[in-house]
């Protein structure tokens, strides 16, 4: 009896973990099946949409919403829902690709301050800080306005602005884990420590660097369309929907469809990826959001 | 056992090496920021005689070589850096090209235009969080719970530039009770503080609803009630104040970044102030106005992201200099 009972409380943290581990694979599955249904529903848009996101019809100009245009049309008469189709993938797609390249550049900086002595780690942060420093859309709009304002230049604002928070986090962490008993014995193994990093460090601190890159895939959507919608970044007649906003906000009285849909869409894809992003954190049980 | 003297000690030593580390960060800043305009496309010559004299086209080699020598554009990169640096420390901020003013008196017409959007806006948006997360917190799970938590979930995710256009659509454009665009009488602040305090709801009363909500879950509140202590006495007396210290935090990092919504609250509202001057000076490459005003607010940031740090270092316990229990080494877990 003695011995059951032992056993059941030993289980116990096991049984939970797996209903944890569970859970996650459920939500991934979940999550994987409703993308790729977003993603063939938005294939189909491109593929059945009778009109390009560019073309102009001068006798459509600023229709309201109605049968043949969904969501009516701008002041050079383009569907505005084949706009926000194509300015999705501005919108979300750089963000995505931008928050990419400052997740990596973030996280060999990160591991570099935490695991090649105290001379790279105090440089490294030190550098990092500065750069921390700054108030991110105010860095983000001097920088692709001195550099000129283009898409190109936006995108290079973002990445200088949006990296440190990951080396940050990175840095932490592994400094943290490099005390831990499994990283000791790695390394009194002989491991060399681009394999240690690789094989031991790096898969434990993906967890909270997922949750982080959620947190900063949407932040970053914001700041490409509201640089776009001050004129910093996307130009015009590009679809992007911050630059829609900016082109709408002249016809706010006589077409206010103009300038509510491409809002609303912003609003929707932000709120899409910080829920998950917040379902993410919940069941990974990560510490990413400390360093948000 | 530490003694008080030694802790003392080690308190003045902890606040030298914050202090040795705020320098080398401002160091690095300014560096950052002057590398920056240094290697800004375009001929600065050309760029400052066109601010000048914004009706000429085309300039004599002569003037443009007359203006690289009275801004020393033909010194190396760290001279240059150095002879700036070393004006700026001692309060010399320089011309700003377009008008060939003092930078700093541009900047102080300015300030007060952010300053009071800024402040309206922080007060707007503290108040409601706290009325909001409150009552929330008053029945956790009930419906006002639920519609607080969605409300800020989507006050996250708003663009505040939209938020901004559809106040105007609707109070200014729609019901005309409301001036839209520009400066002046008080109630062109109305709708860009409406706009900026909405993003502070939203980020304040998701987290005070959970400061609120763990400082309520401590056992001794429960204690508290048993022995017959009125729930407003609860609230205010001790739910308050254990939440107060990490709402004070996260208050101050939205401090920090109440300028960054000033740029975008200013410009789409098309009033004066700190972020449309910024904007305005960046596209007509006045690089002195650039360099004062991405330093301010670097300084700004960095000024109330170290006073946090160190008000946290303070009122935590286990570093109190007057506090008898023993000192814990608390250092990178928190980083």
């Amino acid at each position: 009896m003695t011995v059951q009972a032992d056993v059941g409380f030993l289980e116990a943290p096991d049984a939970q973990r797996s209903k944890q581990e569970l859970d996650l694979k459920r939500f991934l599955v979940q999550l994987g099946l409703s993308l790729l249904i977003f993603l063939v529903a938005v294939a189909a848009c491109f593929l059945l949409s009778p009109y390009a996101p560019n073309e102009p019809n001068f006798l459509e100009r600023l229709s309201p919403p109605s049968a043949s245009h969904w969501l009516g049309t701008d002041q050079l008469g383009r569907d505005v829902a084949a706009r926000l189709l194509y300015g999705g993938v501005w919108s979300i797609g750089l963000a995505f690709l931008v928050t990419i390249v400052g997740a990596i550049a973030g996280t060999a900086i990160g591991l570099a301050a935490g695991h090649f002595g105290r001379a790279a780690d105090v440089t490294l942060m030190r550098v990092t800080d500065s750069f921390f420093a700054f108030p991110e859309l105010i860095a983000a709009v001097t920088i692709a306005g001195v550099l000129g304002p283009s898409t190109t230049n936006m995108v290079l604002a973002l990445i200088l602005v949006g990296w440190m928070k990951f080396a940050r986090l990175v840095r932490s962490l592994s400094v943290d884990l490099a005390h831990r008993d499994f990283v000791v014995q790695a390394r009194l193994n002989g491991l060399p420590s681009y394999r240690i990093l690789w094989r031991h460090i790096l898969p434990n601190i993906a967890p909270s660097l997922l949750v982080l890159w959620t947190n900063a895939w949407s932040r970053t959507i914001l700041s490409i369309s509201g640089l776009s919608f001050l004129g910093f970044g996307v130009q015009s007649p590009n679809a992007e929907w911050g630059a829609m906003l900016l082109d709408g906000k002249a016809y706010m009285q006589t077409a206010p469809h103009l300038m509510i849909f491409p809002g609303l869409a912003i609003l929707i894809a932000v709120l899409s990826i910080n829920l998950t992003g917040d379902r993410l954190r919940d069941l990974l049980g990560s510490n990413g959001a400390a360093a948000g | 056992m530490l003694n008080t003297r030694s802790k003392v000690v080690a308190f003045i030593l902890a606040l030298g090496r914050r202090l040795t580390g705020l320098l080398c960060v401002l160091f690095g800043v300014s560096l950052i920021t002057f590398t920056m305009t240094y290697f800004a496309p375009g001929d600065k010559a050309s760029a400052i005689a066109n601010a000048r004299y914004p009706d000429v086209q085309g300039f004599p080699p002569e003037i443009l070589d007359g203006i690289r020598e009275e801004f020393s554009l033909n010194e190396p990169f760290f001279v240059q850096f150095f002879q700036w640096l070393y004006r700026f420390v001692q309060g010399d901020f320089g011309n700003s090209f377009a008008s060939n003013t003092p930078v700093w008196d541009i900047f102080v017409a300015n300030a007060a235009e952010t300053f009071s959007l800024t402040a309206t806006a922080l007060v707007l948006g503290l108040v409601l969080a706290f009325a909001l997360s409150s009552i929330a917190v008053w029945r956790p799970g009930s419906l006002f719970d639920r519609a607080s938590v969605a409300l800020a979930s989507v006050g996250a995710a708003m663009p505040n530039y939209w938020l901004g256009l559809l106040l105007i659509l609707l109070f200014a454009a729609q019901l005309n009770w409301l001036p839209a665009y520009g400066t002046g009488s008080p109630s062109h602040l109305v709708l860009p503080a409406l706009t900026l305090a909405f993003w502070i709801t939203a980020s304040q009363t998701r987290l005070l609803r959970a400061f609120f909500l763990e400082a309520k879950a401590a056992p001794y509140i429960e204690t508290l009630r048993l022995r017959g202590v009125s729930e407003t006495e609860i609230f205010w007396r001790h739910i308050f104040r254990h939440a107060a210290v990490p709402a004070l935090t996260m208050i101050g990092l939205d401090i920090a970044s109440l300028l960054e919504g000033a740029v975008i609250v200013e410009l789409t509202f098309a009033r004066g102030g700190i972020g449309s001057l910024l904007a305005g000076s960046v596209l007509s490459r006045d690089y002195p106005m650039v360099l004062f005003l991405v330093l301010f607010s670097a300084v700004v940031y960095v000024f109330i992201n170290s006073m946090i740090e160190f008000l946290q270092e303070i009122m935590d316990p286990r570093n109190s200099v007057w506090s008898h229990q023993q000192a814990v080494p608390s250092g990178e877990a928190r980083s």
